[in-house]
């Protein structure tokens, strides 16, 4: 057995668990921990970001487009608070993150040390798990434990505070790898057979089933399971905005995105048709809007791995506590063939009803203008649906999630749940870091783009070849969208004067262009995509263009507006 | 809402911040609690934890299974006050006076089952366990007479009738 320093304990325990990306920012108290780090440079990559806040973002964009644990370090106190927005977001949105944070030796803890803060109680309510190491013998446990807690159920952020005295005292290592804890075999798979055979049976009578997935459906890999049973039984399929990908966009049975800005089929089609078959998803309030008034005709089929969704938000008929792959597997042998052609045409209805009203103007060609769901169309007609698109929070993000085309899961990085400005620009960092093979453009407003503008430091650093793309329409669109449509035009605080972007993007030695009209776009948004680095693409749009359909906050979904 | 209260039993590893996650799910939703006992379980390194609140029954169902999404609860769940068998202990100093009207004191004494722990010339310290509306009655008639400085109770012990015991060791 090997006797080593509390650090490397910790770094050893990290190459255990496969680790090779660590995204991170030194201070005091985690010194020893970088200290050793320097010996540990050719077996990981150490991303320094410019904020630490940067640092769990992209740790996320890296799980979520690769499905392995997110790794961030950050020194206590500071450091460690710029983390706690990631983190909230990670517990939303379901991401595996183990998160390490120095903290002040054992013997000062409580005495409100030079930057002490209590990580654990901060949070508590937002980690699945956290731990305080206060000696270097628990570090090979509480890591390998750490990483199971992370990945396994449903998945989401650890946080480890992890005291200097136990960076710097030795132990002797050795590592093994975590055995399920009880709680986790109580959330797995726990259904019965009968479950699945009265499954079967409800959507074998139902005429207007619609299946709705989530996250869940990528999480569990069960995206071939959700194709395979729809096939089978003729099913529709509609995604949440966190599911989207898991089905190819083209694909014949999938009728598009639910929610608050999805599209109007499958928001209708919740409303008229007579089963949900509900997969990895959580019934959030932006996709059912007024609950009371949620899909009034139809029995529910619940399947979730996290007992605690499961009747939390609707009631289910039939609520399964499982994990998405295994049960839709056991189901796919007893749904039976159903021609559900009217169903279907009730979905082509909407989306022409969508097409006329909605797309087709928005994607109109004016000579002196640009249009947001312009820019996204054209990277996804660019992009033929293999690029990972990560976007920020607002209407950059509705835009991407309503008009990118998808072939291939894990291609859509957006916060979901807590709606997190500034996300963007370092996820696709980290996504980018994690799939570098694959073309990752991050989609985002001149807001939020602004709130992490830092981190073009880490691209030039490290030469991280994302595309970003700015749709710069000089407000907080989003929020300027909802006042005029509900505050009287009232534009309180949401335009911006915004600094000259291709300034900053030369700044940092990132290749950069404008548009501002659309026979520019074309040529523009080619041009970065063949750049094999980094390139900023700063267009400016439309300003008060407007995302459509939208189901009015609070309202039903037949209230939808488009 | 009708908000009835419910007494939730879990089994915890005792380790530091358990508690903190457990009180923080009732924190989530705005939900007061009445009453909390941490105490160690039959088997070591296990503690039971009884939490008393008044709420709804839909929602400390949903309080319930978050609970049991923290990775040191081992086992959990809620209960009415009907399903348990619940005693307190309730402390009473009570002022040396009551002593001058002897046969009041008897029939005190006698009649709520208490038990005299210390005495001297100034105070009687009397200890007496029960449900919290025998202990809360007492209570009030010391107040009445004026007689009683100083009060305190344990908060609830419990006991499922048909063994939550049981069903933990199927979990263990
Ligand atoms: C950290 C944070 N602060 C505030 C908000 C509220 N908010 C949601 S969308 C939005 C506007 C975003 O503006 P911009 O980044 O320019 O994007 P656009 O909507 O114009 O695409 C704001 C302020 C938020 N979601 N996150």
């Amino acid at each position: 057995m090997k006797n080593v320093r509390g650090t490397e304990a910790l770094l050893l325990s990290l190459l255990e668990e496969g680790v090779d990306t660590i995204f991170g920012y030194p201070g005091g108290t985690i010194m020893p921990l970088y200290d050793e780090l320097f010996d540990y440079k050719d077996r990981f990559r150490h991303i320094l970001v410019r904020h630490e806040q940067g640092a769990v973002h992209a740790a996320e964009g890296y799980a979520r487009a690769t499905g392995r644990v997110g790794v961030c370090f950050a020194t206590a106190g500071p450091g460690a608070t710029n983390l706690v927005t990631g983190i909230a977001d990670a517990m939303l949105d379901s991401t595996p993150l183990v998160c390490i944070t120095a903290q002040v030796t054992l013997d000062k803890l409580g005495t409100n040390f030079f930057q002490e803060a209590d990580m654990i109680s901060i949070t508590i309510p937002v980690t699945k798990w956290s731990y305080q190491i206060t000696k270097a013998s628990e570090v090979a446990g509480v890591m390998a434990k750490a990483f199971y807690i992370a990945k396994n159920g449903r998945p989401g952020p650890v946080l480890i505070s992890f005291t200097r005295n136990a960076q710097l005292e030795m132990t002797d290592f050795a590592y093994a790898f975590h055995k399920p804890v009880r709680f986790m075999e109580r959330s797995q798979n726990l259904f019965k057979f009968s479950l699945i055979d009265k499954a079967c049976e409800m959507i074998n009578r139902s005429d207007r089933p619609l299946m709705i997935i989530g996250q869940g459906v990528i999480l569990s890999g069960a995206e071939k399971e959700v194709i395979e049973l729809a096939e089978k039984g003729h099913i529709p399929i509609a995604s949440t905005l966190m599911g989207i990908s898991a089905v190819p966009s083209s694909h014949p049975l999938f009728t598009g995105n639910l929610g608050m800005h999805g599209n109007l089929a499958p928001n209708m089609m919740t409303q008229a048709c007579d089963l949900i078959i509900a997969v990895g998803m959580r019934f959030s309030d932006r996709v059912t809007g007024d609950v009371t008034k949620y899909a009034p005709n139809a029995r529910i089929i619940h399947i979730d791995i996290d007992k605690a969704e499961l009747n939390k938000v609707v009631r289910a008929d039939l609520p399964i506590l499982g994990d998405a792959k295994t049960v839709l597997e056991q189901m796919i042998t007893g749904v039976l063939f159903k021609d559900r052609s009217d169903w279907m045409d009730f979905a082509r209805e909407k989306w022409e009803m969508e097409n006329a009203s909605v797309i087709d103007r928005l994607l109109e060609i004016k000579e002196d203008t640009v249009s947001m769901a312009q820019v996204v169309d054209e990277i996804a007609n660019a992009g033929g649906g293999d690029a990972v698109i990560v976007t920020d929070v607002g209407q950059n993000q509705m835009f991407s999630a309503r008009y990118s085309k998808f072939n291939k899961s894990r291609s859509l990085i957006t916060s979901g749940g807590l709606g997190t400005m500034g996300f963007g620009l370092p996820a696709a960092m980290g996504a980018k870091l994690g799939v570098p093979e694959r073309q990752v453009v991050a989609i985002l407003g001149d807001g939020g783009f602004q709130m992490s503008v830092q981190e073009l430091g880490t691209i030039m650093q490290s030469q991280i070849g994302v595309k970003i793309v700015i749709l710069n329409n000089s407000f907080l669109g989003m929020v300027r969208q909802w006042q005029e449509l509900f505050f009287d035009k009232r534009y309180s605080f949401t335009s911006m004067v915004n600094p000259d972007f291709l300034k900053i993007a030369e700044a940092y030695e990132i290749p950069a262009k404008r548009v501002v009209r659309h026979c520019e776009l074309k040529d523009a948004v080619r041009e970065m995509l063949e750049c094999p680095g980094p390139y900023l693409l700063e267009v400016v749009t439309e300003r008060e263009e407007n995302v459509f359909p939208m189901v009015p906050s609070g309202a039903s979904l037949d209230g939808i507006i488009y | 809402m009708k908000k009835t209260e419910y007494i939730v039993i879990a089994f915890v590893n005792n380790q530091v911040s358990v508690l903190n996650r457990i009180t923080s799910a009732y924190l989530k939703r705005h939900i007061n609690i009445e009453s909390l006992n941490v105490s160690e379980s039959f088997v070591k390194g296990i503690s039971t934890v009884v939490i008393s609140a008044n709420t709804s029954a839909d929602t400390i169902e949903k309080v319930v299974n978050q609970l049991g999404n923290i990775v040191d609860v081992i086992y959990v769940d809620y209960y009415l006050q009907s399903d348990l068998i619940c005693k307190e202990l309730g402390l009473y100093k009570i002022a040396s006076v009551i002593l001058d009207e002897r046969s009041y004191f008897e029939y005190i004494l006698n009649r709520s089952n208490g038990r005299i722990i210390e005495i001297n010339n100034d105070y009687i310290i009397m200890e007496k366990s029960g449900t919290r509306n025998e202990l809360e009655k007492l209570k009030e008639e010391l107040e009445k007479r004026n007689v009683l400085t100083s009060y305190s109770r344990s908060g609830i012990v419990v006991l499922h009738r048909e063994s939550i015991e049981n069903m933990f060791q199927k979990v263990s």
